[in-house]
C-alpha cells in the first residue's frame, strides 16, 4: 500500500451482534467463577446463526448505507467460517448479488484475519466497476470449563471501501514473530484453547502490538480512540502502554464487555463503533494468535454512514447457552428427513438467497416460486425475473411447539426451541406481492400478528448429509420512531 | 349411467397394533366387510380393487394394493393403490364407483390400511409431513399442525372463531367416540382438557389434533344390475364429488377454507341433486379442530364464518339437527391416512342401514361423506341415500 497513491477510503459501515446476551453472574451462577476477566456479558448466536448468516447481516446493512453499489471485491473473515474447506464467500456473494467475476477471498487462521481482510482490500482497490466489501465475522468456542469460552462472543463488521468516502487510512504497518502456545485450535476441533502460561501470554501480546504500532510513521498518541483486539476484557488495557494510547482511548472502542471475544470480528467491530460514535482519529490494531499483528491510522474526515445492530439485550441462562450451542442436545433425528437433494435445493438459490420472483405476462400476477401454472391465470407461462424487495406483511403464522416441527428442524428446536411460521405476502420491486411460507428469525415466538410488517433475512435451514442449507427468513419489520 | 349402491362396509379397531401387520390388518376389514353384506357376497364376485394407503414407514410403497388382495385371496382381480394422502381411501370408493358406472365392473373393493404406530417418533414425524409441499413449506418448518393452524390463525382474525370453539368439537367428537367400539380415543373429554392441553402449534392444542393410528376399513360398491343379490335395503350413492387444489397453503387463494372441499361438494350435491339441507348426519374430515370447523362452511352447512356458532349452537351433535361425525371423526375414532375415507363410508353404511347402536340418527335417510387429502391439496365428497323411505 505504501508507494501507491490510490487507496480506497470507507466508505459506509454495517455492524451486527446477535440478539442473545448471557451475563458473567450467569456463569458464575454455574461455576462458581467466571474467567473472562473485564467482560459483563457476551453476544450468543441463536441456533440458526453462524459466522456466514452473520456476516450477511452486516453486509446488507453496509451496503444499504452506502446506497447498494455493485460490489467488485468481497473479503469475508473469521475463525469460524462454517466450513473448514469450502469456500464461503460463494454463497455470500450469492446473497449478496455480488458478481460471479468479482474478486473474492477468504481469511481465517487467527483473530487477525479480519484487518488482513481491510489491508488486501485497501491495498486491491480502488476498482472500476464496482466497491470493496470487507466483512469479519465470528463467533469462538472454547470447552466450557475453559477461560476462552467464558470469554467468547459473537459479531460482525463490513466496510464498503470506495475511493469517494470519508474515512481514510493513513498509515499501515504489519509484524509478525513466533510465539507458540497462547491460543490455537487443532484441524477438526471446533474449540480453542490455551496454555494458561499467564505471563508468557502478555509478553505475546504486548510485544506483537507494540511491534506493529512500531512500525506506523505517526504518533499514535493523538488518537481518539483505539480499535485493540479484545480476547477479554483486560488485556487490551495491558497493552496500552505498548501502545502508546491511553486506556481512556482503549475504552472508547471496546465492545467486549458486551460483546465478548468477537476473534477476527474484534477490531472491525471496535472500529465500527468509533466511527459510529465520531472519533476522528483511530488507531486500530488487531492481534492473532502465532503470532502477528496489524496496525492501521484511521481519520474520519467527514460523516460516515453506518448502520449497526449490536443492542441485542434478551437474557439466556446458563444451561440455555449451553443449550444453544449445541453442546447438550443429541444431533439429527434417525429416520431422515424430507429429501430435497443437493442439485434441487442449488435450483432454488435463485428465491432461497436472492429472492427472485416471476411476474406472468398474461395476467400480471407475480409466482414466487416463478415456475410451473400462474397462480393468478392459470396458464403456462415464461414468467418475467422481478426481484422481491425483503419487506412484506403478514398474513397468517403459527408457533410450532413440541410435536409440531418437522424432523429437518428437529436439532433446531431441540437447541432454540418453540418458532413460528407465517405465511408473508412479500412485495415485488416493481408493484404486486406474492405469498410464501417463512419461519421468523431474530424475534420471540408469539410476537407476530397477521398485518404485521416483516423483512426478510438469511438464516440457517437445515443441515442434511452434511451440507448446509441457507435461505431467507423474516424478522419483524423495525419500526421508525 | 347406471347407478352405485354401498351393500356393505366395515372396520378393524383403530389404535396401536404392535402385533398386526398392514396385511393381517386388511384381512380383518375385509372379511368383517364381507360379513356385513346384508344377503352375504362370495369374494370371487369382486371384480375389481382400489387400495387406499400412504405408506407410512415405507413399509411397502411399490404395489401396496396387490400385496393386500393376494393375501386376501381376491386372486388375480386387477387393484390400484391410491394415493392421495389422508384422502386415499375416499378417492378408492370414487374409483369403485367410477368402475361400476361406467359399466365395466359390477362389484368393486374399496379400502385402505395404515400402520403409524410402530416407528419412532421422529421416523413419524418425517412421514406426517410428507402431504404438505416438500420444497417451500415444510422447509419453512411446519408439518400438518403447522398448516392448519396458520388456516385457524387466519379464520380467527377473519371471523372471530375463538379456541373455544375448537375445543366443542374435540369434545362433540370424543363424547360420540366413547359410544364407539372401534375408536381409537374412545374416552370423553372436557373442554378444559382440551382448551387446556399443550399446545402443539399454536392455537392447536394436542386435543384439536387427531392422532396417528392404526387401521383397515372396506367398502363394497355393486352396480344397480347385481345389487338386489346382495341386499333388500339398498343405499345408494346419489352423488359423488371431487377436486384437487395447490398442495401447498401459500399457493391457495384462500386461508379461510379449503376450495377443493367447496368445489367437490358442489358436484356431489349436484349430482345427487340435493342441497346442505337435504343432509341427515356428516362424517367429516376433522383432522385438526378447524378443519371440522372449515368443513361446516365449505360444505355449506352454514355461511362462511359461521361454523364458530353452528358448533355452539349443539346442531352437529349426536341428538342435534345435523349430527357430524357420530364415529367419533377422526380426532376420537383415529386417523389411519389411507383408511380414513373408507372408514367413514363404514360409519354412512351403519347410520343408513340402522345398525349404527347408540350413534344411532333417528330417521336417516340421507348423509355425506368428506374427506380430504393434506391441508386441501385433494377432497372428495360422498353423497349416500338409502332408497326405501327416500322423501321426493
Amino acid at each position: 500500500m505504501t508507494g501507491d497513491e490510490r487507496t480506497p477510503n470507507i466508505a459506509a459501515v454495517g455492524a451486527y451482534a446477535p440478539r442473545f446476551r448471557i451475563s458473567a453472574e450467569a456463569f458464575t451462577e454455574a461455576w462458581g467463577q467466571f474467567h473472562a476477566a473485564g467482560v459483563n456479558g457476551k453476544a450468543v448466536p441463536d441456533a440458526d446463526e453462524d459466522a456466514l448468516t452473520m456476516a450477511y447481516e452486516a453486509a446488507t446493512r453496509a451496503l444499504e448505507a452506502a446506497g447498494n453499489p455493485d460490489v467488485a471485491f468481497l473479503a469475508f473473515a473469521s475463525t469460524t467460517p462454517p466450513m473448514a474447506e469450502e469456500d464461503v464467500t460463494t454463497r455470500l456473494g450469492g446473497m449478496l448479488d455480488v458478481p460471479d467475476d468479482a474478486t473474492r477471498h477468504v481469511f481465517t487462521g487467527s483473530t487477525r484475519a479480519g484487518t488482513r481482510a481491510l489491508v488486501a482490500g485497501f491495498t486491491a482497490g480502488p476498482w472500476n466497476d464496482g466497491v470493496g466489501l470487507v466483512v469479519a465475522a465470528d463467533c469462538p468456542r472454547g470447552e466450557p470449563d475453559s477461560s476462552e469460552d467464558h470469554a467468547a462472543g459473537a459479531g460482525a463488521a463490513a466496510f464498503v471501501l470506495s475511493d469517494d468516502g470519508p474515512v481514510s487510512i493513513d498509515g499501515q504497518s504489519e509484524y509478525a514473530v513466533e510465539f507458540p502456545g497462547t491460543r490455537f485450535r487443532e484441524t477438526g476441533d471446533s474449540t480453542v484453547e490455551g496454555l494458561g502460561v499467564t505471563s508468557y501470554d502478555r509478553e505475546t501480546f504486548s510485544e506483537t502490538l507494540a511491534g506493529a504500532v512500531g512500525g506506523l510513521e505517526a504518533d499514535v498518541g493523538t488518537v481518539d480512540a483505539a480499535a485493540v483486539q479484545a480476547p477479554d476484557g483486560k488485556l487490551p488495557y495491558r497493552a496500552a502502554g505498548a501502545l502508546g494510547v491511553g486506556v481512556d482511548e482503549i475504552r472508547a472502542g471496546a465492545l467486549v464487555h458486551e460483546l465478548g471475544d468477537t476473534g477476527a470480528a474484534s477490531v472491525p467491530l471496535s472500529l465500527a463503533k468509533s466511527l459510529a460514535d465520531g472519533h476522528e482519529r483511530i488507531l486500530a490494531t488487531s492481534f492473532g494468535s502465532g503470532a502477528g499483528a496489524d496496525a492501521l491510522l484511521v481519520s474520519r474526515n467527514d460523516d460516515v454512514p453506518v448502520s449497526l445492530e449490536l443492542d441485542g439485550d434478551d437474557p439466556v441462562s446458563y444451561p440455555e447457552y449451553l443449550r444453544l450451542r449445541g453442546d447438550l442436545t443429541s444431533g439429527p433425528p434417525s429416520g431422515g428427513g424430507a429429501y430435497v437433494s443437493v442439485p434441487s435445493w442449488r435450483r432454488t438459490l435463485d428465491q432461497r438467497h436472492r429472492l427472485l420472483a416471476g411476474r406472468c405476462p398474461d395476467c400480471g400476477a407475480l409466482n414466487f416460486p416463478p415456475e410451473g401454472a400462474c397462480n393468478g391465470c392459470n396458464s403456462l407461462v415464461e414468467y418475467e425475473s422481478v426481484k422481491l424487495t425483503g419487506e412484506g406483511t403478514v398474513e397468517a403464522v403459527t408457533t410450532i411447539s413440541q410435536g409440531g416441527a418437522p424432523p429437518e428442524f428437529a436439532e433446531q428446536q431441540a437447541k432454540s426451541g418453540d418458532f413460528d411460521v407465517a405465511v408473508v405476502s412479500l412485495s415485488g420491486s416493481d408493484g404486486g406481492e406474492a405469498s410464501v411460507p417463512a419461519q421468523v428469525a431474530g424475534t420471540e415466538p408469539g410476537t407476530l400478528e397477521i398485518g404485521d410488517a416483516v423483512a426478510t433475512t438469511m438464516r440457517r435451514i437445515y443441515t442434511q448429509e452434511g451440507v448446509t442449507r441457507y435461505g431467507f427468513k423474516i424478522r419483524p419489520l423495525a419500526v421508525e420512531s | 349411467m347406471r347407478d352405485a349402491y354401498l351393500v356393505g362396509a366395515a372396520q378393524t379397531d383403530f389404535g396401536s397394533f404392535p402385533d398386526e401387520s398392514y396385511r393381517s390388518l386388511f384381512r380383518t376389514a375385509f372379511e368383517a366387510a364381507c360379513d356385513s353384506v346384508p344377503a352375504g357376497i362370495d369374494p370371487d364376485d369382486v371384480d375389481e380393487a382400489a387400495v387406499g394407503t400412504l405408506g407410512v414407514g415405507g413399509r411397502q410403497l411399490g404395489l401396496s394394493g396387490p400385496a393386500v388382495t393376494e393375501h386376501v385371496g381376491l386372486d388375480g382381480i386387477p387393484c390400484t393403490r391410491v394415493e392421495n394422502a389422508c384422502a386415499a381411501s375416499g378417492y378408492a370408493v370414487r374409483q369403485a364407483v367410477q368402475a361400476v358406472k361406467s359399466g365395466m365392473a359390477d362389484v368393486v373393493l374399496a379400502g385402505g390400511v395404515e400402520i403409524m404406530t410402530d416407528t419412532s417418533s421422529d421416523a413419524t414425524k418425517y412421514w406426517l409431513g410428507v402431504s404438505g409441499e416438500t420444497e417451500w413449506e415444510r422447509l419453512s418448518g411446519t408439518t400438518f399442525a403447522g398448516v392448519y393452524a396458520q388456516m385457524a390463525d387466519a379464520h380467527m382474525e377473519k371471523y372471530g372463531t375463538t379456541v373455544e370453539d375448537l375445543s366443542r368439537v374435540a369434545v362433540k367428537n370424543h363424547a360420540n367416540g366413547a359410544k364407539n367400539p372401534h375408536a381409537h380415543l374412545g374416552f370423553e373429554c372436557s373442554l378444559e382438557d382440551a382448551t387446556n392441553a399443550q399446545v402443539v402449534a399454536d392455537p392447536l392444542t394436542l386435543y384439536h389434533c387427531c392422532p396417528t393410528t392404526d387401521g383397515a376399513a372396506c367398502a363394497v360398491v355393486v352396480s344397480e344390475d347385481v345389487v338386489d343379490e346382495y341386499t333388500d335395503d339398498p343405499i345408494r350413492i346419489a352423488g359423488v364429488g371431487a377436486a384437487s387444489d395447490r398442495v401447498g397453503l401459500f399457493q391457495r387463494d384462500t386461508y379461510t377454507s379449503v376450495p377443493a372441499s367447496r368445489e367437490a361438494a358442489q358436484s356431489a350435491y349436484e349430482m345427487a341433486g340435493v342441497r346442505p339441507e337435504d343432509i341427515d348426519f356428516a362424517e367429516v374430515h376433522d383432522c385438526f379442530a378447524i378443519a371440522e370447523l372449515l368443513a361446516y362452511e365449505d360444505l355449506g352447512f352454514c355461511e362462511p364464518g359461521g361454523a364458530g356458532e353452528l358448533v355452539s349452537s349443539g346442531t352437529t351433535e349426536l341428538g342435534g339437527e345435523r349430527p357430524v361425525n357420530t364415529s367419533g371423526g377422526l380426532k376420537s375414532k383415529g386417523h389411519p391416512i389411507g383408511a380414513t375415507g373408507a372408514g367413514q363410508m363404514v360409519e354412512a353404511y351403519k347410520q343408513l342401514s340402522g345398525t349404527a347402536g347408540e350413534r344411532q340418527v333417528e330417521g336417516a335417510t340421507r348423509g355425506l361423506t368428506h374427506n380430504v387429502g393434506g391441508s386441501g391439496g385433494a377432497a372428495v365428497v360422498h353423497v349416500l341415500e338409502r332408497e326405501s323411505e327416500v322423501e321426493t
